[in-house]
């Protein structure tokens, strides 16, 4: 009998212990910091739940984030890039791809400092490499910058197992990189092609809208090449456009700063948009299939879907 | 959800548009004389640069300011005196206004003037041998009318500060040449 009675007594103490723990993570630690970071001013939650993850995150994947605009240095782009961080305690991404004006004011030291390397040291302390393309807000000479990971180069390829990456410099697309454009996609036999690069081709955004211009040279070549993906920034908010001549076009610009409400509605080119706060893309190929999973600043996915490759023969 | 993919072979027929611009023996003439311009201050810029460390491709953002900074020291020291104009001769200015009034369609030509115009540039200096602010906004060139326009070097760039065209040095943000009202 009384083997039993502290037998209920040690459970009992037992579900407190676990009961108090858990609210002590959630509840406590958000009424102390009710804005989320004690430098921020924004809605995060850094001691939230763990962020659901859609993708497969299967072991030897290529796995990696995607994100634009960043270059402000406020809290709410901390706020971002703590969410960031949360997902990769999940999803191990390897690397990040920038859609460019990863620098907005100025570009002293002080600025790479606020606005790059405090926000992200976190993320780069577990080895994640941060890949750069140029922005309208960009100086050429980020090229040389030793996180950007650009080796010198306004425009680059790099690959990882199946997939092959192009930065390019949408702010001067000369024929000097049309050539090198054209050159590395006709030897290339990747499955995956994805540029990712500032201007969006494809936009549904009111303050900017689509690059005509820059579609008029770019996409006849991903079309005749078979570019899978073209990954943009620009336009503070998220978009998936619909698939235009077999290539998807993303727009994911709200890395550090947000238009909200600046994606037209009804516009005939969004499949999906996302205009009420920050956001990131979490992407992960497996083979012939490509999952994303669009994350915003309070934890939640706004989209995520898969692509499929059909490569080209 | 699973979204397909199509293949982008049948559509294979698509040109894309780099055609250049036909140009007359006087237009020949004088793009060729553009070049040579170009290059004596890409002369002027290999004496200064070959006196600096050079930038590592994985230099500290420190490293970068202050290469920038002894570059532009060095080449204000050897352009001293340079007056505008000395690249974009008033001939020039008037080709690429050619340009953009005939090359191109009315809609092509308005999308060009609109993407050129709402960069906020504002602030942005005249003047020869200043660097381009590392605050301002730098505008998007246009993609098509980039490949319209004679290929310049990777040293240097075109740049629209509302419809003025300058030529900045694509490592430091030396502003080389400007010419008032390139764009029509």
């Amino acid at each position: 009998m009384r083997r039993t009675r502290n037998l209920i007594l040690g459970l009992t103490l037992l579900i407190l212990f676990v009961t108090g723990a858990v609210y002590g993570q959630g509840g406590t630690s958000n009424k102390a910091k009710p804005n989320g970071r004690a430098t921020g001013n924004g809605n995060a939650h850094p001691a939230a739940p763990a962020i659901k993850l859609s993708l497969p995150n299967r072991k030897d994947s290529v796995k990696f984030l995607i994100i634009g605009d960043t270059g402000t240095g406020t809290a709410k782009q901390h706020d971002l890039a703590e969410i960031m961080l949360r997902s990769r305690a999940s999803f191990p991404y390897e690397f990040v791809l920038m859609m460019g004006d990863n620098m907005y004011g100025g570009e002293k030291p002080a600025d790479f400092k606020n606005k790059f390397e405090d926000v992200y040291r976190p993320i780069m302390a577990q080895n994640v490499k941060f890949y750069a393309s140029l922005g309208n807000h960009d100086e050429p000479a980020q090229r040389f910058y030793e996180f950007f990971n650009m080796e010198g180069k306004e425009y680059y390829r790099f690959t990882r197992a199946n997939a092959a990456f192009y930065a390019l410099n949408s702010n001067y697309m000369d024929k000097k990189q049309v050539k090198w454009l054209e050159d590395e996609l006709a030897k290339d036999t990747s499955e995956w092609k994805i540029a990712f690069f500032h201007h969006p081709p494809y936009s549904s955004g009111g303050k900017h809208g689509s690059d005509t211009q820059l579609r008029e040279v770019l996409e006849p070549i991903f079309v005749k090449y078979g570019m899978n993906v073209a990954l943009t920034g620009h336009e503070h908010f998220y978009e998936r456009i619909k698939p235009q001549k077999g290539v998807y076009y993303f727009i994911s610009g709200a890395g550090g700063k947000l238009r909200s409400g600046d994606v037209k509605d009804k516009s005939p080119l969004t499949e999906k948009a996302f205009d009420k706060d920050m956001s990131f893309m979490l992407a992960e190929i497996v083979n012939n299939q490509l999952f994303f999973q669009v994350i915003s600043r309070t934890g939640e996915t706004v989209d995520s879907g898969i692509l499929v490759s059909k490569k080209k023969q | 959800m699973v979204l397909s993919m199509f293949s982008a072979a049948a559509t294979g027929a698509q040109t894309t548009a780099t055609s250049e611009v036909k140009l007359t023996p006087q237009e020949k003439q004088l793009v060729a004389n553009f070049d040579r311009r170009v290059k004596d201050y890409l002369k002027q810029r290999a004496q200064v640069k070959k006196k600096l460390t050079p930038l590592s491709k994985e230099a500290t953002s420190a490293q970068i300011e202050a290469y920038q900074q002894a570059f532009v020291s060095g080449l204000r020291g050897v352009r001293a005196g340079t007056k505008p104009g000395y690249i974009f001769i008033p001939a020039f200015t008037q080709y690429v206004r050619t340009i953009i009034q005939t090359e191109f369609p009315p809609r092509d030509k308005a999308e060009i003037k609109q993407t050129i115009l709402e960069a906020e540039t504002k602030g942005v200096p005249l003047k020869v041998n200043y660097p381009y602010p590392e605050t301002k906004e730098l505008s998007e060139m246009p993609a098509t009318l980039l490949l319209k326009l004679p290929q310049l070097p990777k040293e240097v760039k075109y740049r629209f500060v509302g419809r003025h065209l300058l030529l900045v040095d694509s490592d430091n943000s030396l502003i080389v040449d400007y010419t008032l009202n390139a764009l029509p």
